[in-house]
């Protein structure tokens, strides 16, 4: 048994020893690998060595990420306002008109007892129509109201952090009181502001696909251009017995390149973005009596930048080798 | 002798080529050239040479007939082949398609990047083919400092660095003065003598007919042997 397969081995030496098959597997994949690290390098070397013309493409690139990506930020930092909005929605727990202060008061006391709620207030239906009188600049109107249409108003607080099924069932509780005629809770703007940003999403999206099309032409067609330059390398290689792959390698890692370095500046100029509009945005906040801050986009989201700006320069070479390549034949 | 298969490098059945606008550059071309043999391709110019040599690469395809190199039925090949047929067959050119950016190491050293040889194989195959054409030391130079000669020189350097079994060249002394046309076929002759078949292809008879080899003539496409040295004596 041993002796024909030691034999075969012998075949193998020999018939491999004029020809190709000289190089085993192993070889034959840390050469892939090194020729992978190689065009890689090179193909970066190529593209710093003229620097001019690489920065026009990564630009482009760079813009076309940055409008997105601000777009993002922004929606980014809404999300962060409305959620403290909603954190701090407010109940408006309305009596019945014509109901005692005291029975308000001792109603106001049960309900500071409720879990889920961290203050009360009790205004009476007095100090309601003082407080309409000051503020509403109908004063003269209100002098000839015989009554106080006003009903009393507990405001109650929940907590910052109660979640919206607490807060429902804290509303339904509410309006099991005898003496409670109505309960307002303030979520319908939040809720309107909720739609306004999924729209804000959805058109981020759109534009985000645009662009990202943008991006493979911009590359595809600078890929374009650096084949034409290297045509007769292309033909020599093939003639050589370069595979499809081996042409196609240094046109994908450049079309990488050009993503990843477009990435990297846009990441920069979306961070200028928030550098510049960060003392404004506060100064105006502040005016409103807000203590928000705009943040700057996530570590993670900025990931996500650069990968798809890889992704997307080497989907533009991908694209521009495959229709180009097979045109350059020995 | 017999010919067997296993000892065809390269046959030729029935082939014939016609170029799209009706030109037929080949018609039923016959021959078999064995491993080891040494043959010289005449004929006048547009007889069709660079298209017989072009088939042998699967540069072109033929209308009609087989192509057979070193066993391989070439009509069979799927694209995807191709590349590995190339690495099979060393071809020098006329205008020895150097490329200008890079240094002769790196010249010659292509074909083994190619097929994935370590850099310090390909080092030691890469001195070994410039020391074959008497270029060793030029390493570092870049191709157009060189003279015609030795340009061509790299071009068949580049050609064997892979050790292919079957060698074409397709007028390689076509810019050369006859001094340096000779050396050139000299160098052929050597790698001839360590196994390899050679086909060159050229109209410099009076060399062709100095030397001796077995002739193939092509005229307007149809192929003769050339009946002084007919029969494949040299093996």
């Amino acid at each position: 048994m041993s002796e024909p397969r030691g034999n075969k081995a012998a075949n193998n030496r020999q018939s491999g020893g004029a020809s190709l098959q000289k190089i085993g597997t192993r070889k034959r994949f840390s050469a892939w690998a090194a020729h992978h690290q190689l065009v890689a390098v090179e193909t970066l070397i190529r593209l710093l060595r003229n620097p001019l013309g690489s920065l026009l493409t990564w630009m482009v690139i760079a813009i076309a990420l940055t409008l997105p990506g601000a777009l993002w930020m922004a929606l980014d930092n809404m999300e962060q306002l409305s959620g403290r909005f909603q954190e701090s929605g407010r109940i408006s727990v309305y009596l019945t008109p014509g109901t005692d202060s005291r029975d308000g008061l001792a109603l106001e006391q049960r309900i500071s007892t409720l879990s889920g709620v961290s203050a009360t207030d009790f205004i009476d239906a007095d100090s309601a129509l003082d407080d309409f009188r000051n503020n509403s600049g109908l004063q003269s109107a209100l002098e000839f109201l015989t009554d106080n249409p006003l009903p009393a108003v507990i405001l109650v607080e929940p907590p910052l952090d109660i979640g919206h099924e607490q807060l429902m069932a804290l509303v339904t509780q509410l309006k099991a009181y005898q003496l409670v005629d109505s309960v307002q809770l303030d979520m319908a703007w939040v809720e309107r502001l909720q739609a306004i940003l999924s729209l804000a999403e959805r058109l981020i999206w759109v534009l985000g696909i645009l662009l990202a099309l943008a991006i493979l032409l911009v590359v595809g067609n600078t890929i374009r251009l650096a084949i034409a330059a290297r045509v007769d390398e292309i033909r020599v290689v093939k003639l050589v017995g370069g595979t499809n792959a081996w042409v196609r390698r240094p046109f994908l890692y450049t079309g990488l390149w050009f993503g990843m370095v477009g990435g990297l500046l846009a990441w920069l100029l979306l961070i200028l973005c928030w550098l510049l509009l960060h003392d404004p945005v506060g100064e105006l906040a502040e005016l409103y009596g807000s203590g928000f801050t705009l943040k700057p986009l996530s570590a993670g989201a900025a990931m996500i930048l650069l990968l798809a700006a890889m992704l997307l320069g080497w989907l533009g070479a991908w694209w521009s080798v495959s229709r180009h390549l097979d045109e350059i034949e020995p | 002798m017999a010919r067997s298969p296993g000892n065809t490098m390269v046959r030729f059945d029935q082939v014939s080529k016609r170029y799209p606008g009706g030109k037929e550059a080949l018609s039923g071309v016959n021959f078999e050239l064995e491993r080891g043999e040494f043959a010289f391709l005449t004929g006048h110019s547009g007889a069709g040479k660079s298209t017989l040599l072009k088939l042998m690469m699967l540069m072109e395809r033929p209308s009609r007939g087989q192509v057979l190199v070193d066993g391989l039925n070439l009509g069979r090949l799927r694209a995807g082949q191709i590349p590995y047929l190339r690495r099979k067959v060393g071809v020098v050119f006329q205008n020895h398609q150097l490329l200008f950016d890079r240094s002769v190491y790196d010249n010659v050293s292509l074909p083994l990047q190619i097929a994935g040889y370590s850099p310090l194989e390909a080092g030691r195959r890469v001195r070994a083919a410039l020391d074959s054409v008497g270029l060793l030391g030029m390493e570092k130079r870049n191709p157009v400092e060189l003279s015609g000669g030795e340009q061509q020189r790299v071009g068949i350097a580049r050609a064997v660095v892979n050790k292919p079994p079957l060698l074409l060249a397709d007028e390689p002394t076509g810019n050369l003065d006859p001094e340096l046309s000779a050396e050139i076929m000299d160098l052929f002759m050597r790698f001839q003598q360590v196994g390899v078949t050679v086909l060159i292809a050229t109209h410099d008879i009076a060399l062709v007919e100095r030397l001796g080899h077995r002739r193939l003539i092509l005229d307007h496409g149809q192929l003769h042997e050339d009946a002084t040295i007919a029969g494949g004596q040299y093996v």
